[in-house]
């Protein structure tokens, strides 16, 4: 397929899993904070860091991170912050436009439909009385596109690529909101049942809580969650799935064996990463930390993105 | 209400639907009874819901005058525009034969120029059109054809009488409004559209296919094509990806191509591929910077020299400009007799080529009953309305054609027909004028016309300007079956 075409759809790919993502983290963050009897710059500040946003915020607010709306506010709707659900639907929406003979009309509809629905007064209205209607109404739109795209498209390189990018962004995703929570959940000890209230909000956030609960029969650890969400293959969301399936998927775009054919380098780093992950299915090797682990996996996932984009999207 | 209720058609005009007697015509008496049975409040439901409709699937046009990069939904009018059978017939030879004459007269523009020679057309009026290429002489196109896709532009005038108005034979647009109006119409008024035995117009898409692979330099079986595309911020980009997904083609944008040895290849995620048919809706001063625009970074270095070699066809071909030029407008007709020996089957509006000193004394004495368009101007600009303009307008027209008569034409204001037109604010019908773009495909086995068109209607009471971009909008066109 024309490059030019194949970084649309990637990009499309990584936008509408940032807005769900987003979304799906807003949500639970305020369930959280409802619950959990935390003083609310404990459950909103990690939102923003997770995002790599602090410094963006913290130049526009000050760091005032408020009751949750000022962070919320800033999530949804803050058109600077590269995050935001705002940004991230017009991102994929610009993308699929420029695209509009590769991605399906129902999946295009959908995507479209939301971003007027963001552009409307009545998008702010109901963000303003019913944030959780709101968030509900953002995921289940983009889930539906991203089950559309499989449903109504050719499953051919251009869904891969689609694909490609939904991965390699929910990789990225997964790592971090792990490694921000891990660091922030377990450096001061706290009460068992708040720290128990902190990890199920993580796995809620991530879509983990009942498959979770299914492997490890209602017994919630800090190094339970993480062996979970990086190693437990059969969840979609965790990073051995993650970077797993992005390896499938571009060996099918670039077939090993084909090597004539540009892309060699990112298959060759992938395949690294993807047995990076496998060997630490159980948790970090010995005298290797949580977060040395998710840096490492966050850092090659945006070499590869980079790789990619110089061997297939053409970027020069 | 019922929408026909308060209707009064326009005096001086041709009223598309019903006889002077307030009756439908004869050959539309089953369709509009089911249309005269619809209330205002049914309508005005349906109305809105085919608008949304339109604004979800995203089929906008963007709006040039915003920066924003604001899309619009194409006004639309659910009441369809209908032509009857007989009416269709003489209309489509009459296309036909225009379009060989033209396509003959671009073969001797940019091959001997017999017609210059014999003086049937002017050579200056011919070699001084903007759209003119001089160093595209002596280039065969690949499979033979220039025109691939033409629209022409018809008006009615009050005698019932068609009459060309234009010809477009360079990237005419609008062909997605003709599909898409119909795909509304069949879900709103399936009864109707019954009643009223209507050809289709949605095998279009599949026709453009297999012409562009007609003129293939290789076997169309080989032949890779694509649609060639400015990119999002173009205002008819949604027709290009509508065109492109109807055929199964890529569409590519200039970046996305390179030529080598004289052939055209595109850039894939698997390397270079050949590309043997280029529909391309750019203009052609962007086609290729080594010969239109030195100055221009856009467009696709070393196109012409694949195109010059045969090992790519471009559809249109590049030079057709000087075949609808407004000035050389007036002498189609001419061109007719001349290379087919025949007469025209269709009128054309009187016109007044401002180069002739004849002409142009009569025009600037008669600007208050004239209408006078720039020759190298589309889409409404540049035009000089006379009966409704002001003195100032007038005397700043007559400065202009004095100075650079080769630049402007004139012809006396038709009155164009008018069509029922559902009117929000009135809760029902009223008249607005119309006219009504064909369009045609010529495949090396020759012309073919779409049985439909893109009726554009001048929304606006009193207004004669049916273009989209002067608050135009278009209907449904209904061509019915012998």
């Amino acid at each position: 397929m024309i490059s030019r075409v194949a970084d649309h759809c990637f990009w499309f790919g990584r936008y509408v899993e940032r807005a769900e993502a987003t979304a799906r983290l807003l949500a639970a963050t305020q369930s959280l904070a409802l619950d959990a009897e935390l003083e609310p710059q404990a459950c909103w500040r990690p939102v923003v860091v997770v995002s790599g946003e602090e410094e963006q915020f913290v130049e526009k607010h000050g760091a005032e991170w408020g009751d949750g709306e000022r962070v919320q506010d800033f999530m949804a709707w803050d058109a600077d912050s590269s995050v935001s659900i705002l940004r991230s639907i017009r991102g994929a929406r610009w993308n699929a436009r420029a695209i509009r003979e590769v991605v399906s009309l129902e999946a295009w509809e959908t995507i479209n439909e939301l971003h007027l629905y963001l552009g409307h007064d009545d998008a702010k209205t109901e963000f303003r009385d019913h944030k959780e209607a709101f968030y509900k109404r953002v995921r289940s739109s983009t889930q539906l596109a991203l089950g559309l795209l499989r449903s109504t498209m050719l499953h051919d390189d251009a869904l891969d690529f689609i694909w490609l990018g939904v991965l390699l962004e929910r990789t990225s995703q997964t790592a971090r909101i792990l490694d921000v929570h891990h660091h922030a959940f377990t450096a001061p000890k706290r009460h068992e049942v708040v720290e128990t209230a902190l990890w199920l909000s993580l796995l809620r956030s991530l879509s983990g809580f009942e498959p979770f609960m299914k492997q490890n029969q209602g017994k919630v650890t800090s190094d339970a969650v993480a062996r979970f969400l990086i190693g437990e293959e059969r969840f979609p969301r965790s990073i051995a799935y993650c970077v797993g399936s992005s390896h499938d998927r571009l060996r099918r775009i670039r077939p090993p064996e084909e090597r004539s054919l540009p892309g060699g380098l990112t298959l060759e780093r992938l395949r690294v990463l993807d047995d990076f992950v496998t060997s630490r299915r159980r948790g970090p090797e010995s005298g290797e930390t949580v977060h040395e682990l998710l840096t490492h996996v966050v850092d090659e996932t945006s070499s590869i993105c980079d790789s990619l984009g110089k061997e297939l999207l053409g970027y020069g | 209400m019922k929408i026909f209720e308060q209707y009064a058609q326009l005096a001086g005009t041709y009223d598309e639907l019903f006889a002077p007697d307030g009756t439908p015509r004869a050959a539309f008496t089953k369709v509009a009874e089911q249309f005269a049975k619809l209330s205002a409040a049914d309508f005005a439901r349906a109305q809105a819901l085919a608008e949304l409709t339109l604004l979800h699937q995203g089929v906008t046009f963007s709006v040039y005058s915003d920066s924003r990069g604001t899309e619009k939904i194409f006004p639309f009018c659910l009441i369809p525009r209908i032509i009857a059978a007989a009416d269709w017939a003489r209309l489509e030879r009459g296309i036909v034969q225009r379009m060989t004459a033209l396509q003959l007269f671009l073969d001797d523009v940019y091959g001997e120029q017999k017609i210059m020679r014999d003086e049937r057309v002017p050579a200056e009026l011919v070699t001084g059109a903007a759209g003119y290429r001089p160093m595209l002489r002596g280039v065969k196109p690949a499979g033979g054809v220039r025109i691939h896709i033409a629209g022409i532009d018809l008006i009615r005038d009050p005698e019932g009488t068609w009459r060309v108005l234009e010809d477009n034979l360079r990237t005419p647009s609008g062909v997605s409004y003709v599909i898409e109006n119909r795909v509304i119409s069949k879900r709103i008024f399936p009864r109707a559209l019954d009643a009223a035995r209507v050809h289709r117009v949605d095998h279009y898409p599949t026709r453009l296919a297999e012409m562009l692979r007609s003129v293939s330099p290789v076997a169309a079986e080989d032949t890779t094509a694509v649609v060639l595309t400015p990119g999002p911020y173009n205002s008819a980009y949604f027709e290009h990806t509508f065109l492109a997904r109807m055929m199964g083609l890529e569409l590519v944008q200039a970046p996305d191509l390179f030529v080598e040895r004289d052939q055209v290849f595109v850039k894939t995620t698997r390397g270079p591929r050949r590309v043997h048919v280029i529909y391309r809706r750019t203009d052609e001063t962007f086609l290729d910077p080594e010969v239109f625009r030195a100055d221009s970074v856009l467009g696709v270095p070393g196109l012409m020299r694949a195109y010059a070699a045969g090992n790519v066809a471009i559809a249109n071909a590049p030079g057709n400009g000087v075949a609808d030029d407004k000035a050389i407008y007036p002498f189609v007709p001419d061109m007719i007799r001349y290379y087919l020996s025949e007469e025209p089957a269709l009128e054309q509006v009187p016109t007044y080529v401002c180069l002739r000193d004849d002409d142009r004394k009569y025009v600037v004495e008669h600007l208050d009953q004239l209408v006078v368009k720039a020759v190298d101007e589309a889409g409404g600009y540049g035009m000089l309305m006379g009966p409704q303009a002001t003195a100032a307008e007038r005397d700043e027209f007559r400065a202009k054609i004095e100075a650079t008569p080769r630049r402007y034409i004139a012809q006396p204001r038709v009155e164009l027909s008018a069509a029922p037109t559902w009117i929000p604010d009135r809760g029902g019908a009223a008249p607005r004028r119309v006219d009504l773009r064909p369009y045609v495909l010529t495949s090396r086995e020759g012309p073919w016309v779409l049985p439909g068109g893109l009726t554009r209607v001048a929304l606006v009471e009193g207004s004669y300007v049916v273009n989209s971009s002067q608050g135009g909008g278009s209907k449904d066109t209904w061509v019915q079956k012998p």
